[in-house]
């Protein structure tokens, strides 16, 4: 069995943060876009991916993440992530995340930054 | 002739094709709107779009996720439209090479029927240009992709270059080696060079029972992509089907294995895992492999700086006890000197005056080395300084000394030691040797007696005894006692220096001429072979 990742989410205002625990592969990414559409669909306009419990991406996760950055930005909606580690971190600036989402150190300073474009 | 369009017709016909591009514009997956663009254009009463997707084929619907039945699509494919059972089929073609076909249920007439080619050019272009747009991001993605392979090694290098717990090691290179060979989850066993276990760890269920790791054959190039029918042992322990597993090793000596299972798909299939994954994985055990037998060699690093300071600090305690200036007696000439090794050994000397003008005096040699032996040193020297004067003789010192060790010394070691207890003004010498080479007694006249052991070594055996000797030093006697690191001290060709060599050393000089003599005719002797016992030497000289 691989790795089961948990999705969490929380509206706050224009703002749905959503917190990942565990592996974003296919099963992981398919939970955020899950919890992403049906917190877009609520309203939000700006999406915040807190990475904090994720240790592991890999390339199905990135895509369907792509897919859910795509979908906000047809919504004229903002993503963010915090909370990455530096492996992280570095994989989302090379496989393109990072050119259309913003990335912060930490959920506050990820919640300043969408509230600040969202204004 | 063709009869002219009407106002009515026209508007109408700008109006449904103002919806159909309203629908292809749209943001819904391209068959849906296909569908519902040749619902529209055609007047069917429904209709359905297969697609080609990779190797497999998809239905139209809210999410291209729908699986297609056997048989459902015509074999082989139409390269045009056809008629069968009632529903018209069209290929989605561009440029000869089919994307998908669409199927329209219940067509109302045959002007419909005459237009399923010319919609299947359209959507064909549509098809083709959005599956070019989707080649262009896909080539995009996986240029990205090994991009981040690259990177990744070269990270994990750098990484792993300034890691030296193995624990977080092992995290990097395994969360790494899931990530890029897409897989469902890991599993990283490290061995100590005994072949035990030293540290497991996994991301999802084990993939391999660590106590197994030692003894696995795996097979050329890490594949495994039938386990079951795999005759490698790796591959028959598997708890999957489909892995990659390769071994982290150095010079030939396995030092772990790196195994992953279960690479995964968009669309939830489990793949094989192919020789580019095999080739990363094993660039990544290999650099995982530099780095842990740095991390392995730090640790023994740690462990000797550890060993040289508990020295240092055996050294340190041994210098404490050891008399830092001789007592100057009347009528005695008194040298003395101890050369410790490298390594802190267990001899130690005495000299101290006791009332009524007498001299005590020791030279000792503790089995052992470092801390241990120095507590032991530090022990007899505490025991000597308050039981002299409760002892009534020498023999009677070294019996309660014996004791002392045999119920407290922490360590079971023993030790030779010579202790005597000279007269200045009579020069009557009384002594108890406990195991200890034998001391030299030189006589004015020239001769050497040899003052031999008078008992067995302190601290080795319960009800041990020992006599005690007396005699007498003339005026000019010299009293040389010393430990096995002079007259043992070797050479290239592995001779001692032996105790003929030191009695000739031995003559009417000062003790501090002959004491100098002695060591500089022992460092002579072993020229630069290392020593590994101490050295001491103590000269007593009736003037």
């Amino acid at each position: 069995m691989s790795e089961t990742c948990k999705v969490s989410s929380e509206r706050r205002g224009d703002v749905a943060i959503l917190w990942t625990d565990g592996y974003i592969n296919n099963q992981g990414g398919e939970e955020i876009a899950k919890e992403a559409y049906s917190r877009l669909e609520q309203g939000a306009r700006a999406l915040v991916l807190n990475l904090e419990k994720t240790r592991i991406v890999n390339s199905i996760g990135i895509s369907i993440l792509i897919e859910v950055l795509e979908k906000v930005m047809d919504r004229k909606g903002v993503l963010a992530f915090c909370g990455l580690t530096p492996t992280i971190d570095k994989t989302f600036r090379i496989m393109g995340l990072a050119q259309y989402a913003e990335i912060y150190p930490t959920q506050e300073d990820a919640l300043r930054g969408v509230e600040a474009k969202t204004a | 002739m063709t009869a002219p369009v009407s106002p009515q017709q026209a508007a109408r016909l700008e109006e449904l094709w103002k919806r159909i591009a309203g629908i292809l514009a749209s943001e819904d997956p391209l068959p849906s709107r296909i569908a519902e663009a040749a619902l529209i254009a055609t007047g069917a009463q429904d209709a359905t779009v297969y697609l080609k997707e990779r190797d497999a084929w998809v239905r139209s619907g809210p999410k291209l996720s729908g699986g297609v039945d056997p048989g459902e699509i015509p074999d082989p494919l139409p390269s045009v439209a056809f008629v069968r059972e009632g529903d018209l089929w069209v290929p989605l073609a561009t440029e000869g090479e089919i994307h998908g076909l669409l199927r329209l249920l219940g067509i109302p007439g045959e002007e419909a029927l005459e237009n399923g080619p010319l919609l299947g050019f359209l959507f064909g272009s549509l098809v083709g240009a959005h599956r070019l747009a989707r080649l262009v991001r896909d080539a995009e993605f996986e240029l990205k992709a090994r991009l981040l392979e690259l990177e990744s090694l070269y990270d994990l290098g750098l990484s792993l270059g300034g890691q030296l717990d193995l624990s977080s090691l092992a995290d990097e290179v395994l969360f790494r080696s899931i990530s890029l060979t897409d897989a469902g989850r890991g599993t990283l066993v490290l061995l100590e060079e005994s072949g035990t276990v030293l540290l497991e760890r996994s991301v999802g269920t084990e993939i391999l029972t660590a106590k197994d790791a030692p003894g696995w054959t795996l097979p050329a190039g890490g594949l495994i992509n039938n386990a079951a029918a795999s005759g490698d042992t790796a591959g028959a322990a598997l708890s999957c089907e489909k892995a990659l597993a390769v071994e982290i090793s150095v010079a030939g000596r396995r030092l772990g294995v790196l195994a992953v299972a279960d690479k995964e798909s968009r669309d939830g299939r489990v793949l094989d895992f192919t020789p580019t994954d095999a080739r990363l994985l094993s660039l990544f055990a290999n650099q995982a492999a530099a780095a842990i037998e740095t991390a392995r060699l730090h640790k023994e690093a740690l462990e000797k700086e550890r060993i040289e300071r508990e020295l240092e600090l055996a050294a340190a305690i041994q210098r404490q006890i050891l008399p830092r200036d001789l007592p100057n007696v009347p009528g005695l000439a008194i040298a003395a000197r101890n050369v410790p090794t490298r390594q802190v050994g267990g001899d130690y000397f005495d000299v101290f005056p006791l009332s009524g003008g007498r001299l005590a005096f020791l030279v000792a040699d503790v089995s052992g080395k470092g801390v241990p032996a120095a507590l032991l040193v530090s022990t007899v020297h505490a025991a000597v300084h308050l039981q002299i004067d409760e002892a009534p003789t020498i023999r009677d010192l070294v019996k309660r000394i014996d004791r002392h060790l045999q119920r407290y010394a922490v360590t079971r070691k023993f030790l030779t030691a010579f202790f005597g207890l000279l007269e200045p003004g009579t020069g009557v010498l009384r002594y108890v040797s406990a195991g200890h080479n034998p001391a030299l007694l030189r006589r004015s006249g020239g001769d050497v007696e040899q003052l031999k052991a008078t008992g067995v070594p302190m601290g080795m055996f319960p009800n041990a005894t020992w006599t005690e000797e007396t005699l007498s030093m003339a005026k000019g006697d010299l009293l040389c006692v010393y430990s096995d690191g002079i007259t043992e001290a070797l050479d290239a060709s592995d001779e001692e220096f032996g105790l003929p060599r030191l009695s000739r050393l031995l003559d009417s000089s000062p003790p501090d001429e002959i004491c100098r003599r002695v060591f500089d005719a022992v460092a002579s002797f072993a020229a630069d072979v290392p020593q590994y016992d101490d050295q001491t030497l103590l000269l007593i000289h009736r003037t």
